[in-house]
């Protein structure tokens, strides 16, 4: 695997991060957009998990494996957490915690290069 | 009793507003914390049992304070101020424990080196989680809506985080009403 996805999905969160964050300063609500880009990452996310459990089913396997298996179930739940908490702000903090959605969805791939380094980023 | 919340211009909740972002984050330190923790003793407690301890210690912190943030009740801030005061504590005793006695931490908790591996955000976080509490600490009365912004900055200045507690001085008797918790 070449990690093009991994790099797809550190630029789409820091993206996201970064027009989640502009809707905050211009004190805008959450938009049908933000809930869109929200929803790519969430699909970008769910291939990387596949990706992942494809080469878990194929016979490899990391040094930290439990740590990994926690990587898997947790990444998918971020942009999911962050859209129901976001939806439920009326004011510009929505956007603010779909920014932090987009950053963690960023530095989650660099950790999980760090945990099994043949996930290339 | 105190009258129930603030006025109309704040947000009517801890968990609202910016409140909003602050769950967020705790949220997630919660569940890194704990997951972590959970791997660290399960998998390899001897390595270092302070450490791993002290992240399990670390993030039963951080969900008390996801939780009481998220209820919002007046006895949930109470404990809110007390898990983001414990964390502060912690954050800063740790980092400098860490810092000064490295074998004791062969493997890093949440709170090692000040929470460097986490970009600093838990230094951070309980700073402005006591901030964002203060709020209700000290209830604003309709009256002094007109002072309230100059005091506002004069205090956020002054940065101090056990202000909101003691009342600052000048103020009338109605702080001695109004905190509460005296």
């Amino acid at each position: 695997m070449n990690g093009a996805v991994p790099t797809t999905i550190i630029v789409a969160g820091l993206a996201l991060a970064g027009y989640a964050l502009l809707m905050t300063a211009r004190n805008r609500r959450m938009s049908v957009p933000l809930l869109a880009a929200v929803g790519v990452l969430e699909i970008l996310l769910l291939v990387q998990v596949g990706i992942i459990v494809a080469k878990l089913a194929g016979g490899e396997r990391p040094a930290g494996l439990a740590t990994l298996i926690g990587y898997l179930i947790a990444t998918p739940l971020v942009p999911v957490a962050a859209a129901f908490w976001g939806l439920m702000e009326r004011s510009r903090w929505g956007p603010a915690v779909i920014a932090v959605a987009g950053l963690v969805a960023a530095v989650l791939m660099v950790r999980l290069h760090q945990i099994w380094p043949v996930i290339h980023v | 009793m105190a009258p129930p919340e603030p006025a109309a211009s704040q947000p009517d909740s801890t968990r609202t507003g910016p409140g909003r972002l602050l769950v967020a984050i705790y949220a997630l330190f919660a569940l890194s914390a704990s997951a972590r923790a959970g791997v660290q003793i399960a998998t390899k407690f001897s390595h270092a049992p302070v450490a791993y301890l002290l992240s399990a210690f670390a993030a039963v912190v951080y969900i008390l304070a996801t939780v009481t943030l998220a209820v919002g009740s007046p006895t949930a801030r109470r404990i809110a101020v007390l898990s983001c005061s414990v964390e502060l504590a912690g954050v800063l005793a740790v980092g400098t424990w860490s810092l000064a006695d490295p074998a004791t931490f062969p493997d890093a908790t949440v709170w090692s080196s000040y929470g460097s591996g986490y970009g600093f955000v838990p230094l951070v976080l309980p700073v402005f989680g006591l901030l964002w509490l203060r709020r209700w600490t000290r209830r604003p009365k309709p009256r002094r809506t007109t002072v309230a912004s100059a005091e506002d900055a004069g205090e956020a200045a002054g940065g101090g985080v056990a202000h909101g507690e003691s009342g600052a001085p000048g103020r009338g008797a109605e702080d001695v009403v109004a905190d509460g918790r005296t």
